[in-house]
């Protein structure tokens, strides 16, 4: 198990292209931490100055409490699993899997031991004597996972290591990383650009942006509080109804009412909430469906039975349509006027520069 | 109908096209062949020979030897006269170049291989080279050889390198260097990197890595550089000509050297050895094809 530290890590790519910028993180033992961001947003090259594939432009890695700065990659007691998991492509999987031992000078006896022993583990056990181009997407990641597993390392690092994989076969593989950080308890990074990925399998998440960390914390945390429009955004499945608009003292002069694409919105008391252009967000499942006779009515232009759910869009003018949440079936068709209603704590407030305002 | 007639059309010119560059290609291929078995008066008779009604073993004896020649009767045929060869065209000749050819292009394929391999490594990895020195590399190769062969004998004469294998060796390795470095480094680039970082982080060193794991996944690829440098080498003959002329005779070099004095051109003769030379080539083509398709990543990285 270890401890990782990065303490004000930055890299800077060519001249002045600042993929990381003095980033602070602190990845306890055993935790499962996951850097989520879109592509560019310096969570891959993070991860690769954690495992010293990439050496930092100014800052630190301190692993267990030691600057490793300097030290090869394999001797930070690291374990990778790659995007395109890498597997050495002329040897079986057996002996991918045996290659860490083997270069340890483990004695042959309890190297295939333990092969079998982490085969088991991922349930790979049939395939030790096929190649990797004889194995599906979802057995060679198993296999990968075996050969890093089988060195038994501090922590693992996990580039996208999903997603190469097909909807089915990611949230089966999702589930098997899961379980396996639960049975070995050792510290876990993982960088993914999906949100789903990140809130399914994090103790913490951290959201980078452009080079920074834009909000660290508990998957619920993220969800229910995000810090930045940004964040909004990008959590979340349909995701955040987010609307541009004006905000304006209401008329009793104490509360704020949002107006802006023919909406007119109750707003909850926020200590520094001004005048002025703002954006609202509210989630899709937070919006009430006819509950009343009291909201706004508005035209369904399209309706989507998920199974479980059914999502409504709603047309308005903006650039997105704003979706809502029923549970299960709903007779509502598309064109049918329903009453739609905002609970007013449900609603996020940004400024213009998506700074949440609280 | 104007779909069906479209349908068998255009592979019929194609392959009408395609068979008319292969008789225009062909053609001198079998030229030879065909002489090397023509006896002397049908090499340049008129009306032209194509292929001889008297086929004869003769050109191949008197070249490569295949039947033992006693002393007498190397002088009998050459006081008969008709089929007279001069004393120069010995069967020995012709092995001795055979064995300077095999020899300088097995070491300088060799070398150039190996050096342009590690070379190559090092473009791919670590940028030793920057592009625009890579492509300066590749333009050392279009300055005609002839401009460079006058002032290399001079350099050659001071080294005491003229008519040496070490200095053909020297001149060939240097020559092909450009080719083999920019054939390997393609087929390093397509191993994937995160392959060498896996075996690094799992405890390999750099020399391991590559002998376990790029080596493998290239072995094709050097084949094929080895293939093409190998037949570069065994074709040269401008250096040859000028850098070796008595000692260090190689085989397009001894080509030219079947002339008689009273005859003109030794067509046979030369075509006999012209088999000789291609032939091995021939063999090597095939079995380079094999090595050039290109399955070594076998479908390795899904992206």
């Amino acid at each position: 198990m270890s401890q990782i530290e990065l303490k004000k890590l930055r890299k800077v790519f060519g001249e002045n292209i600042e993929a990381v910028k003095d980033l602070d993180l602190v990845i306890e033992e055993g935790e499962f931490v996951v850097l989520v961001g879109p592509s560019g947003c310096g969570k891959t090259t993070t991860l690769r100055m954690i495992a010293g594939f990439e050496e930092p432009t100014s800052g630190e890695v301190v692993i267990d409490g030691e600057m490793v700065n300097d030290r090869d990659p394999k001797d930070r007691n690291l374990g990778m699993v790659f995007q395109s998991h890498a597997l050495f492509p002329h040897k079986t999987v057996y002996q991918n899997i045996e290659f860490g031992p083997r270069m340890k000078k483990i004695p042959l006896e309890d190297r295939k031991k333990r092969v079998e022993e982490v085969a088991e583990m991922v349930h790979i056990t049939p395939l030790l004597n096929k190649l990797p181009s004889q194995c599906s997407g979802g057995e060679a990641q198993r296999a990968a996972l075996a050969r890093t597993l089988i060195t038994n390392p501090g922590s693992f690092l996990l580039d996208e290591p999903l997603s190469s994989l097909d909807a089915k076969l990611r949230r089966e593989m999702r589930a098997e990383i899961d379980r396996l950080h639960q049975e070995l308890k050792k510290t876990f990074v993982y960088v993914t650009h999906d949100q789903e990925e990140a809130m399914t399998l994090a103790d913490r998440i951290v959201v980078m942006r452009a080079g920074e960390i834009e909000q660290e914390g508990i998957p619920m945390e993220i969800y229910n509080d995000p810090s930045s429009y940004f964040v909004a955004d990008f959590f979340g499945s349909p995701s955040m109804n987010l609307l541009d608009g004006n905000i304006r003292k209401g008329s009793s002069g104490e509360s704020f009412v949002f107006e802006g694409y023919g909406l007119s919105l109750d707003l909850p008391r926020l200590d520094n909430l001004v005048e002025g252009e703002h954006c609202v967000g509210i989630r899709p499942e937070s919006i009430s469906v006819g509950d009343s006779d009291n909201g706004l009515e508005l035209s369904v232009s399209l309706v989507e039975p998920m199974g479980k759910d059914t999502l409504l869009y709603f047309s308005h003018s903006a650039e997105r349509p704003l979706i809502a949440v029923v549970e299960g079936s709903t007779k509502i068709q598309s064109g049918d006027l329903v009453v739609v209603q905002f609970p007013k704590d449900s609603i996020y407030v940004f400024d213009s520069d998506g700074i949440r305002v609280k | 109908m104007a779909y069906y007639l479209k349908r068998w059309r255009f592979p019929f010119f194609r392959y009408l096209v395609l068979g008319i560059w292969t008789l225009i290609a062909g053609f001198p291929i079998f030229w030879i062949a065909a002489t090397s078995f023509k006896p002397a008066h049908q090499w340049t008779s008129w009306p032209v020979v194509y292929v001889s009604n008297e086929p004869t073993m003769e050109n191949y004896r008197e070249v490569w030897g295949i039947r033992e020649k006693t002393v007498e009767e190397a002088s009998q045929t050459y006081e008969k006269g008709k089929d007279a060869r001069p004393e120069s065209v010995s069967m020995n000749k012709a092995w001795k170049a055979f064995g300077n050819s095999l020899l300088i292009a097995l070491i300088a394929t060799s070398l150039t291989v190996a050096f342009g391999t590690v070379i190559a490594y090092g473009v791919s990895r670590f940028q030793i080279l920057s592009e625009i020195r890579m492509f300066q590399l590749l333009m050392l190769r279009m300055i005609p050889p002839i401009v460079v062969a006058a002032p290399l004998t001079l350099y050659y004469t001071t080294l005491n390198l003229m008519d040496s294998v070490t200095g053909l060796v020297l001149i060939y390795f240097i020559t092909t260097l450009p080719y083999a470095v920019w054939m390997t480094k393609s087929f390093i680039d397509e191993v994937p990197r995160e392959i060498e970082q896996a075996a690094e982080l799992l405890g390999a060193t750099r020399w391991r890595t590559i002998v376990e794991v790029v080596f493998p996944l290239i072995r094709s690829g050097i084949v094929a550089t080895f293939m093409f440098i190998l037949i570069l080498t065994w074709s040269e003959y401008l250096m040859s000509f000028i850098l070796s002329k008595v000692d260090v005779v190689t085989l397009p070099v001894q080509l030219s050297k079947y002339e008689g004095s009273t005859e003109g051109r030794m067509y046979g003769t030369q075509s006999a050895l012209a088999v000789g030379i291609t032939l091995p080539l021939m063999l090597i083509g095939i079995f380079i094809r094999k090595h050039l398709v290109r399955g070594f990543t076998f479908g390795m990285v899904k992206r």
